[in-house]
């Protein structure tokens, strides 16, 4: 198996959570078993959204806010191959949010991991939709006036089958989330909590890591008012798997579309189809 | 005496005007006739007036009809929306009921009072006024009776019989009625039985075209007027294995395609000016990272929402020009029914060949007419995409060759892996900022439109061969602009058109040698902007005092207007 290593150095800030983020796609990709040569990893553009340059595998930085529909294009028309999309909170958030909310609705088979940093990094430190009310950034000089939205309830509340939260300082911990994600059935959304140390300060990193708890071990993460129980926190991080259930991928319906529109006959012929033109 | 009949019926949402147009036209098209059948709508979702138009004729023909023979008027608080738009016959025949009398202006045409409603109730079928409207049509042009009553069994098959019955009463009612009632000038006699045609429309023949050039996946968002393509490949690529996605808007439905593609599929969406405005980035997309995709642009008129239900040529400058940065990408224009196929799977072949972004700029008058057509035409060759079976350690994505176009490994292809990107990349598909890759990239990626300009100079010359006066269209505009150069024609004038089927790249040299042969040239288009003159005028060099009649859409070209905008030329001239 491969290491999944280009020869391409990441264009991140010494000490960006992203690097460990990476580290733990290297490391999940070998442990679901994805060959190389049959996955695709999809972006958008941010700082985040360079992490295709850096994995051995099929890969392509779109366009802002565009990874989503990219891979669903893409797993449609090749359903063999494993396909991640990754990005950041603005690009999945903010100018993709429509497409968020569809890929989880029609629970494309794909995993999804968002780098989250609650701000813009690669246009030097704007709001964001994660930034917390209040927050003074580039863009806004007397404080953050938008409510923050939190990733996993978005997720759960569309229609993702498998939700969770990761921490890039936790790599082992991010590592097994991606490989369960990658595994599931259905569209899995990973939020993972990626300090940015040029424009969060490098207390971001230190404040997550000591909100961080693993999520309780009785937790039934097949009830959405359960998972729901961890979103929007405010003193505390839960991490973990927070919701899983098993329900038909877009997949699932498009081969069920199938079987209805051929029946039992043999695959039409092209004068089978300009018959309905013949008078 | 003219053998070449048009008849309109109009009505509002429940009358039955289209329906009746329909059978007329499957009804003469199933004897071997030419038809040709447009409908207009007003802007409401049920129940609005509506107009069917149907021209018929036993030699081809190549436009809707110019002006009406015969028309059915169930209201006319309805004929008066669509009163700019149709223009009447000097011996037109005008039909209405009773209680509803025609409109001063209308006094000059033979206006007779048919009781529809009455007729309809009497021989029991209290719906059928649209039938009976039909019946006396038919018995007017000895249009095929047994043809009609066949398409009326077809149309109706799902309802009872005692249905069926009641309307082919109608119908009897309608030829009854009408005793010998003929508009002056038109005679219908000499029917000669041909093999029958296939009747479709233009957005139809994009979406078999999509089938006939391989593409197994089709994304898009629905939008007048080429919602029609999006649901007949949902109905039809599941059939044989492919996938139709309804998306959540047209970045997505683009989105989905250029993924797709990415994966290795054949891939189209298909939209109008609102989507083609949102597609633009990921155009941009496709063309820098060079990922074929295919986008049917059927026009409308625009800006904004402007009139989703009616043609307009003003998409060519966001066509050719759309989208920042310099941007590769084709752009071909289909000149009817039977074009929008070979036009689509040329875009799939130019598409798949070139790796880069291809629009098809059709418009509503191709997209929702019905045409007669030949299926044996409906053959075109297909072209696959060039990728690397084998590739070892020197694979390289964008690596350089003389026309640009570099293999393209797909997922799946052990050893052809590359990560690539909407930043500039180098031959790996690196990204880079610097000045020197950028420009070999840039002349990379143009070389390409070179290659495609050689081998694909697509476009239409109708007329003489020494002409006096040379037309300059494209699109639909390329119907009327050939039936009034045949007209012309038939008097001297020495007329002749050139209408180019790919717009970018523009086959400058075929185009400049026909312009140069002309004494005279004339530009015709339907876009208030004069956006093909202006984009003729970037590329090509024009003599002075040409003649320009550009003017917005909403109403299709007539070939009288062709003829009086070539005419006026030679007055001024003169």
């Amino acid at each position: 198996m491969s290491s999944y290593k280009t020869d391409l150095k990441p264009v991140w800030c010494p000490g960006c959570g992203d690097f460990a983020v990476l580290n733990a796609v290297h490391r999940a990709l070998a442990a679901a078993g994805c060959e190389p040569h049959e996955t695709i990893l999809v972006s958008g553009i941010g700082c985040s959204s360079r992490l295709p340059g850096y994995v051995d595998t099929y890969g392509l930085n779109s366009l802002h806010g565009r990874a989503l529909p990219i891979a669903t294009g893409a797993k449609l028309a090749a359903p063999r191959m494993t396909v991640v999309a990754v990005g950041g909170d603005g690009d999945g958030l903010a100018i993709g949010g429509n497409h968020f909310m569809h890929a989880a609705r029609r629970n494309v088979d794909i995993a999804y991991f968002m780098m989250d940093n609650e701000i813009y990094g690669l246009t030097k430190g704007q709001a964001g939709p994660t930034t917390p009310t209040g927050d003074r950034t580039k863009s806004t000089t007397y404080g953050n006036p938008d409510p923050a939205i939190d990733p996993c309830a978005l997720a759960i509340a569309c229609g993702a089958s498998w939700v969770g939260r990761g921490f890039s300082g936790d790599v082992k911990g991010t590592t097994e989330l991606m490989t369960r994600a990658i595994r599931h059935h259905g569209f899995a959304f990973l939020n993972i909590l990626s300090p940015c140390v040029t424009w969060r300060g490098e207390e971001q990193h230190k404040e997550i890591r000591a909100k961080t708890r693993p999520v309780p071990p009785d937790h039934d993460a097949t009830r959405r008012e359960s998972a729901l129980r961890f979103t929007d926190e405010q003193e505390l991080v839960t991490t973990g798997v927070l919701y899983e259930v098993s329900r038909p991928t877009l997949l699932d319906e498009l081969e069920d579309i199938e079987r209805r529109a051929r029946g039992t006959g043999p695959v039409p012929s092209r004068s089978d189809f300009l018959g309905a033109f013949a008078i | 005496m003219s053998e070449d009949i048009t008849f309109s019926i109009v009505g509002s949402g429940g009358d039955g005007a289209v329906v009746a147009g329909d059978l007329a036209a499957m009804a003469c098209a199933a004897v071997g006739l030419h038809v040709i059948k447009t409908e207009a709508y007003g802007p409401q979702i049920r129940g609005g007036e509506s107009s069917s138009t149907v021209r018929i004729s036993p030699v081809p023909i190549a436009a809707q009809g110019d002006t009406i023979d015969a028309l059915i008027v169930f209201k006319f608080a309805d004929f008066a929306r669509f009163r700019s738009e149709m223009m009447l016959s000097a011996g037109c025949i005008v039909l209405h009921e009773p209680d509803d009398a025609p409109p001063p202006e209308l006094a000059a045409f033979r206006c007779t009072p048919v009781p529809f409603a009455q007729l309809a109730k009497d021989a029991g079928a209290p719906g059928a006024k649209n039938i009976v409207a039909l019946g006396i049509f038919a018995a007017m042009f000895g249009l095929p009776l047994d043809s009609i009553r066949t398409a009326m069994r077809r149309r109706f098959r799902k309802r009872d019989a005692s249905v069926i019955d009641a309307n082919l009463r109608a119908l009897d009612m309608g030829l009854q009625w009408n005793g010998g009632l003929q508009p002056a000038g038109v005679s219908f006699g000499g029917l000669k039985p041909a093999a029958p045609h296939l009747l479709m429309s233009g957005n139809e023949a994009t979406a078999f075209a999509a089938l006939h050039a391989g593409c197994s996946f089709f994304a898009g968002y629905p939008i007048t007027p080429s919602t029609e393509i999006l649901q007949l490949l949902g109905e039809w690529l599941p059939k044989i294995g492919g996938t139709c996605l309804q998306t959540e808007d047209e970045l997505a439905a683009i989105g989905a395609v250029v993924g797709a593609s990415f994966a290795g599929s054949k891939a189209m969406t298909a939209t109008s000016g609102p989507g083609l405005s949102l597609m633009s980035e990921m155009l941009g997309l496709s063309s820098i990272a060079e990922i074929p995709s295919v986008v049917v642009n059927v026009q409308r008129g625009g800006p904004s929402t402007g009139i989703p239900t009616k043609s307009e040529q003003s998409d060519l400058f966001h066509a050719v020009y759309g989208g920042h940065g310099d941007m590769p990408r084709v752009v071909l224009a289909c000149c009817d029914v039977e074009d929008a196929f070979h036009t689509t799977v040329d875009a799939f072949n130019i598409a798949e060949e070139f790796q880069l972004p291809v629009i098809v700029l059709s418009d509503q008058l191709i997209a929702q007419r019905r045409e007669t057509i030949d299926s044996a035409s409906l053959v075109h060759d297909v072209v696959r995409r060039d990728v690397p079976q084998e590739p070892d350690d020197s694979y390289r994505r964008y690596a350089m060759t003389d026309d640009g176009v570099s293999p393209m490994s797909v997922p799946g292809i052990a050893g052809g892996m590359y990560q690539t990107n909407g930043l500039e990349h180098d031959e790996e598909g690196r990204p880079s900022s610097m000045f020197i890759t950028h420009e070999r990239m840039n002349e990379k990626r143009y070389r390409k439109l070179d290659a495609v300009a050689r081998k694909y100079p697509l476009f239409r010359r109708f007329g003489v061969s020494d002409p006096e006066v040379g037309i300059l269209c494209w699109g639909s505009s390329a119907g009327p602009v050939a039936e009034a150069i045949e007209r012309m024609n038939a008097n001297d004038a020495g007329v002749a058109a050139f209408v180019p089927r790919i717009l970018a790249p523009l086959p400058s040299r075929e185009l400049q040698t026909f312009i140069d042969s002309c004494a005279r040239i004339v530009i015709i288009e339907l876009s208030f902007e004069q956006q093909f003159h202006r984009y003729l005028r970037s590329l090509v060099t024009l003599p002075r005092g040409i003649r320009v009649h550009a003017r917005s859409g909403g109403k299709p070209l007539s070939v009288s207007e062709v003829i009086e905008a070539t005419a006026v030329l030679e007055e001024v001239t003169a």
